[in-house]
């Protein structure tokens, strides 16, 4: 009897009870689906982080690479400014002596050396001492070709330059701190030669512009020691 | 504004390069070819800066630096010292003659213009 009062109270429990176990079922069924929605969304977010963090990446890249090329577009100027310099240097004279001072002008304010010889072809196998800077000119007054000259005297011979660090040959004696001897040819015709000795102390060693630096003496002082010696003879004519 | 740049050089190669390196500023350039000429006209023009080679006919940098330091008209003027030499010796006697840096030949471009502007920079602070 007392079973069969409390029957009622028993149903409306268990309904009760599965009626809350339907509603966490339902919450538990909500909150899993809210999850898998935010893990999508973090899936997504971590994507759109990595792309940006790429593209940042490509971007600081792309700054770097143009900070490297202004860089060398800023060197290419300077380059070309101490090109320009000692091309109009050069060529600003007919007098010989300031051609020859032009010269060392060149060698010790661009390409950075305060010893120097500057010679002057007297024919295919002599060369007359014009100018020198820093080392003893007396030593230096002429030099013949062939190898008893040292290799100053192998560069006259045989009208090819020399440059430290690109030859087997070792310079000695009072060649020793020899860095570049470079024939000034003109059509293959030996205007002179210069020779250069210690670099600046503050000079790590040659860089690419004092190579076309040593290009543009080659020729460009050939021709204009060349026109110091027709220049007189050319007043004379137009006399 | 243009600022005013003194070059002081005995070599027209150095001059000719200094000027097209300076050609790419806001630099209005006078030049002096030995010392006396360049403390003439520092007094005279009264420049933002002077560029001063060491070795010159009539009166050396090192002389000139000093001479444009104890003259109170040219005293306050920044000066850098070019020099072939970057031993320690000659520094420390150009900084004891008054320069404010130096820079060494061959001239670099970009630390030239850098030196110039930080120089340049700090003076016009200064004079605020």
């Amino acid at each position: 009897m007392k079973n069969e009062t409390q029957r009622p109270f028993i149903e409306k429990v268990t309904q009760d009870t599965r009626d809350y176990v339907q509603s966490l079922l339902d919450e538990m069924q909500r909150l899993s689906r809210s999850v898998a929605e935010l893990e999508v969304e973090i899936q997504t977010r971590d994507q759109r982080e990595l792309r940006l963090a790429q593209r940042m990446a490509a971007v600081e890249a792309e700054s770097r690479n143009f900070a490297t090329r202004y860089a060398e577009v800023e060197q290419q100027n300077a380059n070309l400014a101490n090109l320009y310099v000692a091309s109009y240097q050069l060529h600003g004279t007919l007098d010989r002596d300031r051609v020859v001072a032009a010269i060392q002008e060149i060698i010790i304010n661009l390409i950075g050396s305060e010893q120097l010889v500057i010679w002057e072809a007297e024919d295919d196998d002599t060369l007359r001492h014009v100018g020198s800077f820093g080392v003893d000119a007396d030593a230096w007054r002429t030099v013949g070709a062939g190898v008893e000259d040292g290799l100053i005297g192998l560069c006259l011979a045989t009208r090819t330059r020399f440059i430290a660090g690109e030859s087997a040959i070792l310079p000695a004696g009072r060649e020793k701190n020899l860095t570049a001897c470079i024939p000034l040819l003109l059509d293959d015709q030996l205007a002179g030669m210069i020779a250069i000795f210690e670099l600046l102390p503050q000079k790590e060693g040659l860089a690419p512009v004092d190579y076309e630096l040593f290009e543009l003496l080659a020729s460009h002082a050939a021709s204009a020691l060349y026109c110091t010696r027709r220049a007189p003879a050319a007043a004379g004519a137009a006399q | 504004m243009k600022k005013k740049v003194l070059l002081v050089d005995d070599s027209n190669t150095v001059l000719l390069m200094e000027k097209m390196i300076l050609a790419k500023g806001p630099f209005e350039i006078i030049v002096a070819h030995d010392g006396v000429e360049g403390v003439e006209k520092a007094k005279s023009e009264q420049p933002d800066v002077i560029l001063l080679d060491v070795m010159m006919p009539r009166l050396d940098g090192l002389s000139a630096c000093a001479a444009l330091r104890s003259d109170p008209a040219t005293a306050h003027i920044p000066i850098v010292m070019v020099t072939t030499r970057s031993e320690e010796a000659n520094i420390e006697t150009a900084f004891r003659n008054g320069c404010t840096d130096y820079v060494t030949k061959p001239i670099n471009a970009v630390e030239l213009l850098a030196k110039l502007n930080d120089i340049l920079d700090a003076n016009a602070a200064v004079a605020q």
